[in-house]
């Protein structure tokens, strides 16, 4: 049963916009980034690329290279190879990937030598000097030529088919049949293009291997910090407790920092082998050319329905394309990750869906780009499949929506697809969007305007995201539960120190994770330190992606903070000379039973917790906890995009924007509002300009900021943000995580907005991104229709 | 990425001086705009060293020409590959050389580059827009040192 509830924010309470308690030091230039690192006597790490996407290796020459003044060594995939080294494991471990390239390049930009010297500038130049001989063959570079099998890429494997894997759940035969019997049915093949994260900050790594004490410290960018130690644990079999992993301030991530990349490992294996820190810090064009891609995905998608706009059933037919690795950081159950949420808000009596992966000579990836495991794929598919069926159907697209939605009273809604939605109210949520943005003033604006002939478009987009990956019944990376985990220590003058598996790159944890606890135990959320990304001190964590912090971590907060609560009820028990079973807790302080004047606070427990301990307890104050969710969150949204589209030109004016969100419990409003402007943002920016393409010749066409469009100011539309509030049932503090739901929800609702403008002439989809020659070249050809 | 190219120049010089001037490595290498350095390899190849700025790629680009004069003196074949700052450019290009009425000559090309790497990123305008340069400034070099005098280098 879902309630709809408003904080009820105090002192210490969850749901006060506190400021963040890191921007200090990041406004002021002095934040600890990768590049920041220095060590002594540290050397570089530059490394060459394959100008082909296809080719086999036929000559590496080292010899103008080494002779460079300043040059140390340059490493090939046969150096690494006498290391075992030259390939790793990808993170769910069904495949490998290479680290450089031995026999074949796969991938254009495929990382091929390193060349380790003195100073950057000496590397990047000898590695120019680096002659490598290549025997180019054809490239395969798309998904649908690959599954032809015509040529076999990977050669190193067993099996000679570019095939990866075959996925699918839900009831194929009965979907058919009842897509088949429906009176009005779509199909309609939608893809989501290849786009890649692009964090500002690109990924690096300073490797310091100090042979005194054979320990192996990695500064490293990195979204897990525990479980990159445990991977180069395996990998190279340094014992655990020898690799000290420390992911210092980030600047961006987005998913792109979840793999393991080769400059990683070449900086490591070089730091270990020549004993002196090893430095490496990708350029853009390394970022966008060989560190993890998002999405690309090619989905069929079929919706059968009554004519009086019920939906039947909804099947998804999906050809992945994975690159030359599957390197896609999915949990090892899942490895089309979450894609079975793709019936979405609705109510589907059946509904099945299948995918099917295979490598492309591209580079590897399939993270998940700020959504959790192929979420934002699912929901564009199913968005925009209802709002083709409304145009089929001649309805609008707000009332097929409310028509269809899983009831507030359905929750906990055990979907066809296999999860169970935690709660949600989505008929209010739409009903406050559409009043909030005006809708039916919009829609006569509309028919006014498309009398004049003028293209204006309303999108709406009401998506449904599973995070919180994951319990650990369900959830694994390489056999690791994804559980997350807490510390917390308050001192004895009651402030605290708070511990998490997690590691922010942006998202304000240090505000946010000090507020949960504050709220659970009473204290000053400006006096609780938070510290994350240091394998030493943090305990383990599968890290930060996903939408999973709030949902697994933050439970972890919550309840080790209860922990702790229930040994100070001890304490206090103790002081105020009462039974334990007297002792309440109310307005973050505890009294005894009928006494409310007389409370004690966190604080003075705190210092009774060193000074005078409860005669039966421990003396100290601290707790750690490891959270295992007992489902995931789904969090929901309701989005209105506005739009007027210039035929001559092609361009489109985002008029308004509305998203209305449900995220569960807020921790901290303005931290909210950020987070959605920041992922609206980048839905923006998918929906309109990015995409890593190629030409038939496998040449990437994206490689920098000039060609793979970032938004400015100037570009990007003003976000109206409101939301409504279900909170999760099940988690701790009933929060469902929020960072993610703008990227997943907005592509749908500007390219519906778009193909609403443009439904007078006849267009039905364009793929993304919606660039202004797409959109000109279909008003231009339906207008020579 | 594959870029085409063709064209129809006209020299103001007999089709034999024309001939002979296109068979001498150092002669050609010397009429291609941007080249830092040239190194005659043989009778008919040359390594050249040139400047490229295209887009964001700047930098020196190092390569290998092969000039392959057909028998009959009427059509001139040539490749050139290599690269730099990890791109890979193939060229093939090939001549027919026709004496003009009035005493010139005529030639009529065609060329088909393959792009590949941080070059091949860049705009197929961009690209067109420096393949111009490049072949103009070739040809009217060509043109100019036909012209001028003393006569240049003949082959062999």
């Amino acid at each position: 049963m879902s309630t709809t509830a408003e904080p009820t924010p105090d002192k210490y309470s969850l749901g006060q916009s506190m400021k963040r308690k890191e921007d200090p030091r990041f406004i002021r230039g002095a934040g600890n980034f990768l590049d920041d690192i220095v060590l002594p006597g540290m050397l570089w790490l530059s490394i060459v690329h394959s100008p082909y996407p296809h080719a086999r290796l036929v000559k590496i020459d080292k010899t103008a290279a080494l002779a460079v003044p300043g040059v140390v060594a340059v490493l090939t995939g046969e150096d690494l190879a006498a290391h075992n080294l030259a390939w790793i494991p990808t993170f769910h471990g069904y495949d490998k990937q290479m680290i450089l390239a031995v026999g074949k390049v796969l991938f254009q930009y495929q990382e091929v030598a390193g060349v380790i010297a003195t100073s950057r500038e000496i590397a990047q130049d000898a590695a120019e000097l680096v002659d490598v001989e290549y025997e180019p063959l054809d490239p395969v570079v798309n998904p649908f030529q690959s599954r032809e099998d015509k040529i076999i890429l990977r050669d190193d494997r067993e099996n000679k088919t570019n095939h990866i894997y075959h996925w699918e759940v839900g009831k194929r035969d009965a979907t058919d049949a009842a897509i088949a019997a429906s009176d009005v049915s779509i199909k309609e093949r939608v893809v989501f293009q290849r786009c890649h994260p692009a964090p500002l900050e690109p990924c690096g790594i300073v490797a310091d291997m100090d042979a005194a004490t054979g320990r192996l410290t990695l500064y490293l960018t990195s979204q897990a910090p525990h479980a990159h130690r445990t991977v180069v644990s395996l990998v190279t079999g340094i014992p655990e407790d020898k690799i000290h992993v420390i992911s210092p301030d980030l600047g961006g991530g987005f998913g792109n920092k979840v793999p393991v990349y080769p400059g990683y490992v070449v900086a490591a294996a070089a730091s270990v082998v020549i004993g002196v820190p090893v430095k490496w810090i990708e350029t853009r064009t390394e970022n966008l050319t060989t560190t993890g891609f998002a999405r690309d995905y090619h989905m069929d998608v079929e919706i059968g329905a009554t004519k009086d706009g019920k939906v039947t059933a909804l099947k998804v037919t999906t050809v992945a394309d994975h690159g030359a690795f599957d390197a896609a950081a999915d949990p090892t159950k899942y490895p089309a990750g979450l894609f079975g949420i793709v019936t979405g808000s609705y109510d589907f009596a059946n509904a099945f869906t299948e995918l099917d992966a295979y490598f492309t000579n591209k580079a590897p990836g399939g993270v998940a780009y700020r959504c959790s495991f192929r979420v934002t794929e699912a929901s564009f598919a199913i968005e925009r499949g209802m709002e083709i069926l409304a145009r089929k159907l001649n309805m609008d697209p707000a009332e097929l929506r409310l028509k269809n939605f899983v009831k507030k009273e359905q929750f906990p809604y055990p979907s066809p697809l296999g999860f169970v939605y935690d709660s949600g109210d989505y008929h209010l949520t739409l009903r406050k969007a559409l009043d909030m943005i005006g809708y039916d003033e919009l829609r006569k604006e509309q028919a006014e305007k498309r009398k004049r002939g003028e293209l204006m478009g309303i999108g709406i987009s009401t998506f449904t995201e599973a995070v919180g990956a994951g319990p650990s019944k369900h959830f694994d990376i390489m056999g690791i539960k994804m559980f997350d985990s807490a510390e917390i220590r308050v001192h004895p003058t009651g402030s605290a120190i708070l511990r998490a598996g997690t590691k922010s790159q942006g998202q304000g944890h240090e505000t946010t994770w000090a507020q949960i606890a504050a709220d659970e135990l009473g204290l000053d959320p400006q006096n609780i330190m938070v510290e994350e990304g240091d394998t030493d001190t943090a305990p383990y964590g599968l890290g930060t992606y996903a939408s999973r912090s709030t949902p697994v971590a933050g439970g972890a907060i919550a309840m080790a903070a209860r922990k702790i609560r229930e040994k100070a009820r001890k304490i206090a028990a103790h002081l105020l000379e009462a039974s334990v079973d007297d002792i309440e807790w109310e307005n973050h302080a505890f009294h005894a039973k009928g006494l409310p004047g007389k409370a004690i606070t966190m604080q003075e427990i705190a210092f009774a917790a060193y000074t005078n301990p409860a005669p039966d307890s421990e003396p100290g104050l601290e707790a750690t906890f490891y959270y295992d969710p007992p489902n995931l969150t789904f969090p929901y949204g309701a989005y209105i995009a506005v739009v007027d589209v210039d035929p001559e030109t092609g361009f489109v004016k985002v008029r308004r924007f509305l998203a209305i969100d449900d995220c569960g419990t807020v921790i901290n409003p303005m931290i909210v509002e950020g987070q959605i402007h920041g992922g609206l943002t980048e839905g923006f920016a998918i929906a309109f300009m990015q995409e890593i393409a190629f030409d038939e010749s496998g040449n990437n066409l994206n490689t920098n900021f000039t060609e793979y469009l970032v938004p400015t100011s100037l570009e990007t539309p003003h976000w109206e943000t409101s939301s409504t509030c279900t909170p999760s049932p099940h988690h701790p503090i009933g929060a469902k995580g929020v960072g993610e739901s703008p990227n997943v929800g907005s592509p749908a609702a500007f390219v519906n907005a778009v193909m609403d403008a443009l439904a007078p002439l006849g267009v039905t989809h364009i793929d993304m991104p919606l660039t202004r020659e797409k959109v000109w070249r279909a008003c231009r050809e339906a207008s020579t229709a | 990425m594959n870029l085409q190219y063709s064209g129809h120049e006209e020299i103001p010089a007999g089709r034999e001086v024309v001939w002979a001037f296109i068979n001498e490595p150092r002669n050609v290498a010397g009429c291609m705009p941007d080249v830092l350095e040239s190194t005659v390899v043989d009778a008919h190849t040359f390594d050249a060293v040139v400047q490229v700025a295209v887009g964001p790629v700047r930098g020196k680009f190092k390569f290998h020409v092969v000039l392959d004069p057909q028998s009959g003196g009427d059509r001139m074949n040539m490749k050139i590959s290599g690269g730099g700052l990890g791109s890979v450019v193939d060229l093939t290009a090939g001549s027919d050389i026709a004496a003009a009425p009035g005493g010139g000559t005529t030639l009529d090309w065609k060329a088909t580059a393959t792009m590949r790497g941080p070059v091949a990123a860049i705009g197929g305008r961009v690209i067109d827009a420096q393949a111009k340069r490049i072949i103009t400034t070739t040809f009217e070099n060509v043109k100019t040192r036909l012209t001028a005098s003393p006569p240049p280098v003949a082959a062999g």
